[in-house]
């Protein structure tokens, strides 16, 4: 019998080490102690959506450098556009990015086409990165390396 | 000479019922009268005339401070109906006019009675033109002769409760010490039907959601307040209760009462109709009044000098929800009136965006009662709740076992009660005042009078709540208020002395309006930049059959306590909805079916038409009469 | 029993069928009026519950979706309701239709490859093995016997995965903290095991038409503690779910799905297996010697999970098994321009049309697009909060239902 609790507290499954980003990125200063980030998906095979998942892992532990998942544009300081827009998906995410609140930046995520939306405030841009890539640059744009 | 004023005032409505203006200002005019007499009557009681119909029979008017302090409350409903249906009746027919002065004009006999055959009169006058008001909405038969039914029912027990009155004096006179254990049931019997107690509720939900609103808020606010005062009237003529042992008849008020307020409170949530949330709520205030005075009696007539203390805060707890429930849910009805007349809908679901289809009155009426009714502070409703459980909780001073076990299982009905009565009245709240626009447009009424006996009403709800210190002292209850730690005498209300519990309405009110007074100038300052958005709803903007709907709102509970509601989930034909049903109304119904059904019976088998039998009967009828005479 | 799978017109109509772990092309089969036979014809991008119930006092469209995070893909759930009660369910995948099919026609294999791959990069290596079986065939092309290991091999990879992260997804809506956390990390683990195999963290790129070449054997070395490592981690934990009361009490008797219901949609996969059925594709394959077939009778969320768990060790089975088994070739007969394999939720499968070494015509079947009419279904009569563990337990997505 597993008792939870106790599983829970003998391993620790964080990874300490990772590379610094190469990624251009704008960096938003404010957002240096934490960073609240809105996902959302526009049409990507499915693939990024599985790495933003990945990105929440145990290995990763985001939480450590203040960065957290929030489910609503309102509560988001930053958002990831995964993927390349659909036809129907253009009017969802620029409602969604109306929602924003000042200041907050886009960061877009992308397979192999290219987006050719003008966005507001795009802060950085990745192309079929990992989480441990996604993970650096997110730690770039707040200034954390 | 004011009282006479008004009955004469409310006379000339009657008269004057063709112009239906002018009744309903004779009427308004009358109840200010009334709410002056009733002033005059609390300070200085006084009697007006006797009237000897056959020796020892007599009728006779008068004032006491008790009746004083009730008719005061109900006069200010009267008042607020009144005015409003200045503007509302434009919408009925002219005798309208004439039953509402008829039925005020009864219930002011009344309070003034100071006989059983008074009593009766003015009962029976308001009973009967009440019915003949609801009748005044269309389609409302059935409602109507439900409430007429229970009305009489109370009426009979009355007339045995005098007649036993009348067999142990002599006389029919309100007099000291002249109560007898028969004439303490059957009263309380009919007035606890009119308070719609549980189980005797059911005739109330028909009729207050049937009948038209200004009658709905006369019905709910001053016509069970009636109730309430017949039960003080009728304990007054039994002082000395201990010595008569009468600690169960507390004990059973506080039963039926906590009962009927948790039975209203969990049929207020699944109200579906606009109208019956509030009837359902009134059930629930009647049950918080009943128990209230269940304690004050349990302590009185357990004779311990040390409970005295208790014993009055219970009973001035009465008082308190009486005036919050006749002042929060007049004012309900009337706003919700206003709304539904304006939009013409008859579910919550329909009737949304009062705020900005309807008015910023109305909304204010109904956002303003709902809190109250949600023990919102400083609100007179939170007052009155508030006072509700320091009396509860003061029940470990109880020597009595039994007295202990019921109040334990009364207060966790009553806190279970209050907890719903917000969930409800966040519902009503919620959908019809303040919820998003069904982008309908309001028809375009008269109400300028409408929302001027809104406003008056939602001022009062305010006022008597913040200045509560002031109303105890007025009625006469100078013993809990106080001050303490910079709270200035008599801001303070305290619960017992030595003091049990202390709360402040008023500077709460000033606390909270500091407080404000910051976030209040940082958005003024900031309206200019504030960005405008549709809400939030993944992405898209929201559309009409996507609303969150009301019945949804309440939806888990019903599932949840299946049993208590006994719920159906019906599938039929690709619609689909969740029936409840009030299972007492089940049982009246059941009733209702085997009436009709030997009724049916009956004439078939003895009123058969047949010449023979009929005949026969008589010579039987003749048989025995003859046999009897001789 | 045979399920309809697809159904495509040349000349006369032609009905993709399932059975007994074999798909055949059939002309004019007994069975044209199957239950699902419009669902399959329409491909309509709204798939509905039968008998749908949407209107009623107080029933509204509860809409979930395109963007919130319960949903986690651009599509819509519109779940109809009088309040916490789902009544019926419409699911929207417009909003992701990337319009592949159209797209792919006209290109050379190469990048029609790549196209497919982009169909759903969680079944990537599914989807790109069944689209090169179907090139392969249309063409005549035989594979050598150390690819089909290879392509045994990375199948497997993708349903561990895939199977990881249906669990953790599950773990995460049950709140069960501990357990989520741990699966994540091998979810994690698992997409770096693909990396270090196949140099893709999904498979992707790994698959060619005509076979895998350049293929370091010193890989399979690496694979096999690291999948030793993940299955025995896992099995650590599985065997905590299976004691965790509270876990279990979320996923049992959720949205449930029984046998024939399941076949009528054209349910194929673990969600079939769960319901009592055994129908796998791999059962016919020579490649996959000793298959074990984990069933479970309940068709619920707790019997879909319970299925994917035990698959898991047995595609750590199939793999050891694959790394020590030596090169032998096996026949493997597809119909002209035609080809299939069992992804981990389900059937995909391929038939291509080919004209001067390019697509002229290309048919996808693919399992999500059955699973969300079975979710439609499945979610009748439960509430609001059974909602996640029923979506998440079919491990489907919108990106393949859509295309």
């Amino acid at each position: 019998m597993i008792w939870w609790p106790t599983r829970g507290l003998k391993r620790s499954l964080t990874e300490k080490t990772f590379q610094p980003s190469k990624e251009k990125v704008r960096t938003m200063k404010i957002f240096k102690r934490s960073m609240h980030i809105c996902t959302i998906d526009v049409g990507n095979s499915n693939l990024l959506n599985f790495e933003i998942k990945a990105l929440q892992s145990a290995q990763y532990n985001t939480h450590r450098f203040g960065i957290y998942f929030s489910d609503s544009p309102r509560h988001a300081d930053l958002l990831i556009v995964l993927g390349t827009p659909t036809e129907k998906m253009i009017t969802p995410l620029m409602n969604t990015i109306a929602q924003m609140p000042e200041p907050f930046g886009i960061l877009i995520v992308e397979e192999d086409d290219e987006m050719d939306l003008d966005l507001p405030n795009v802060v950085g841009r990745l192309k079929n990165p990992e989480p441990s890539d996604i993970l650096s640059t997110l730690l770039k744009i707040m200034e954390r390396n | 000479m004011m009282a006479y004023i008004a009955l004469g005032l409310y006379f000339a409505g009657i008269v004057f019922a063709f112009k239906k203006e002018i009744s309903y200002t004779l009427s308004a005019i009358g109840s200010v009268f009334a709410l002056t007499e009733g002033i005059i009557g609390t300070f200085y009681p006084f009697t007006l005339g006797k009237v000897e119909i056959l020796p020892k029979v007599y009728m006779e008017l008068g004032m006491n401070h008790t009746s004083g302090v009730f008719m005061t409350i109900a006069a200010i409903s009267w008042i607020a109906i009144s005015i409003y249906s200045i503007d509302y009746g434009k919408f009925y027919p002219k005798d309208m006019a004439l039953w509402l002065n008829l039925s005020v004009f009864g219930m002011m006999i009344i309070f003034m009675a100071k006989d059983g055959l008074t009593f009766i009169t003015g009962w029976e006058m308001m009973t009967i033109s009440s019915y003949l008001l609801i009748l005044k909405h269309k389609g409302s038969f059935k409602e109507a002769f439900e409430f007429l039914a229970f009305g009489e029912l109370s009426t009979v027990s009355l007339i045995v409760a005098f007649a036993s009155l009348f067999l142990k004096n002599g006389n029919f006179s309100f007099a000291q010490n002249s109560g007898t254990v028969i004439f303490l049931i059957m009263s309380t019997f009919a007035f606890i039907v009119k308070m719609g107690i549980f189980p005797f509720h059911t005739w109330l939900i028909g009729a207050h959601a049937k009948a038209p609103s200004n009658v709905s808020a006369l019905l709910s606010a001053p016509l069970t307040l009636m109730g309430v005062y017949g039960i003080f009237m009728a304990l007054s003529l039994m002082p000395n209760l201990h010595l008569y042992n009468f600690e169960w008849w507390g004990i059973l008020a506080i039963a039926f009462g906590s009962t009927s307020a948790f039975w209203g409170a969990l049929h207020a949530v699944a109200a579906k109709q606009l109208k019956t949330l509030p009837a359902y709520s009134t059930i629930e205030n009647n049950g918080m009044i009943l128990a209230a005075i269940g304690i004050s009696i349990s302590v009185t007539s357990s004779g311990d000098p040390n409970l005295a203390i208790m014993s009055a805060f219970a009973s001035v707890t009465t008082i308190l929800i009486a005036i919050s429930h006749t002042l929060s849910k007049s004012l309900l009805f009337l706003s919700v009136g206003h709304a539904k007349e304006a939009l013409d809908e008859d579910n919550i679901d329909d009737l949304r965006g009062v705020w900005s289809a309807v008015g910023k009155i109305p909304a204010l009426g109904i956002l303003i009662s709902g809190l109250s009714f949600s023990a919102f502070p400083p609100l007179v409703g939170f007052v009155g709740e508030w006072m509700l459980l320091e009396s509860f909780f003061q029940s470990y001073k109880f020597s009595d076992t039994l007295a202990r076990l019921v109040t334990t299982f009364g207060s966790v009905f009553i806190a279970l009660a209050i907890g719903m009565a917000a969930f409800s009245m966040v519902k009503l709240v919620g959908y019809s005042a303040l919820g998003y626009d069904h982008g309908k447009k309001a028809r375009h009424i008269p109400s300028t009078m409408m929302r001027i006996s809104e406003l008056f009403l939602v001022i009062l709800v305010f006022g008597f709540g913040i200045f509560v210190t002031f109303v105890l002292r007025y009625l006469g209850y100078s013993q809990f208020t106080s001050g303490l730690l910079g709270v200035p005498s008599p801001f303070l209300m305290i619960s017992s002395v030595p003091i049990f519990g202390v709360v402040s309405p008023a500077f709460f009110a000033i606390v909270t309006a500091v407080l404000f007074i910051f976030p209040l100038a940082f958005y003024l300052k900031r309206r200019q930049k504030v960005r405008r958005v549709d809400s939030w709803n993944g992405g898209l903007p929201i559309e009409e059959g996507e609303y969150f709907s009301a019945p949804a709102y309440s939806a888990i509970l019903e599932i949840v306590l299946k049993k208590v509601y006994m719920t159906k989930e019906k599938i039929l034909e690709n619609k689909a909805n969740i029936d409840i049903v009030d299972f007492i109304s089940v049982f009246y119904d059941a009733l209702k079916y085997t009436v009709l059904k030997v009724e049916k019976v009956l004439s078939n088998v003895l009123m058969n038409g047949n010449v023979n039998a009929y005949v026969a009967y008589i010579f039987a009828v003749l048989v025995v009469i003859f046999l009897i005479v001789r | 029993m045979k399920i309809l799978l697809g159904t495509f017109h040349k000349d006369v109509d032609y009905y993709i069928v399932q059975e007994d772990g074999v798909i055949s092309i059939e002309i004019d089969p007994e069975n044209v009026y199957t239950p699902n036979y419009a669902f399959v014809k329409s491909r309509d991008l709204i798939i509905g519950s039968d008998d749908p119930v949407r209107t009623g006092e107080g029933v509204f469209d509860f809409r979930y979706g395109p963007v919130t995070s319960g949903v986690g893909e651009a599509g819509i759930y519109h779940l109809y309701t009088y309040g916490e009660r789902i009544l019926s369910v419409d699911v929207d995948l417009s909003y992701k239709h990337r319009n592949i099919s159209k797209r792919i026609i006209g290109l050379d294999f190469k990048s029609a490859l790549k196209m497919v791959e982009k169909v759903c990069g969680n079944f990537t290596f599914s989807h790109s093995l069944a689209f090169t079986r179907a090139v392969e065939s249309a063409n005549g092309i035989n594979v050598d016997s150390k690819s089909e290991k290879l392509r045994t091999t990375a199948l497997e990879l993708e349903r561990i995965y895939n199977h990881l992260y249906v669990i953790y997804q599950l773990a995460q809506a049950a709140a069960q903290k501990v357990l989520t956390s741990h699966m994540s990390y091998l979810f994690e683990e698992s997409l770096r095991m693909n990396k270090n195999f196949s140099g893709s963290r999904y498979l992707k790129g790994f698959n060619d038409i005509g076979g895998i070449k350049n293929f370091d054997e010193r890989r399979f070395e690496n694979l096999k503690s690291d999948l030793q490592r993940i299955t025995s981690e896992f099995g650590e934990l599985y065997k905590g779910v299976l004691e965790s009361g509270n876990f279990l009490d979320r996923l049992y008797s959720t949205a449930v799905l029984n046998s024939s219901e399941a076949i009528n949609i054209g349910i194929t996969g673990p969600t079939l297996r769960a319901t009592g059925i055994k129908e796998d594709l791999r059962l016919n394959d020579p490649k996959y010697k000793n298959l074990k077939i984990p069933t479970k009778n309940e068709g619920d969320s707790l019997a879909r999970m319970e299925v994917r768990a035990e698959e898991i060790f047995e595609s750590q089975r199939v793999i050891l098994d694959q790394i020590e088994s030596s090169d032998e070739n096996n026949e493997t007969g597809y119909e002209k321009g035609f080809g299939y394999c069992e992804s981990p939720s389900g059937t995909v499968a391929y038939r291509v049309d080919v004209k001067d070494s390019k697509i002229s015509d290309i048919y996808i079947v693919t399992p999500s697009f059955f699973a969300f009419k079975g979710i439609a279904n499945a979610l009748r009569g439960n509430i609001f909060t059974d909602f996640q563990f029923a979506v998440e337990s079919f491990g489907m997505n919108f990106a393949d239902g859509a295309l």
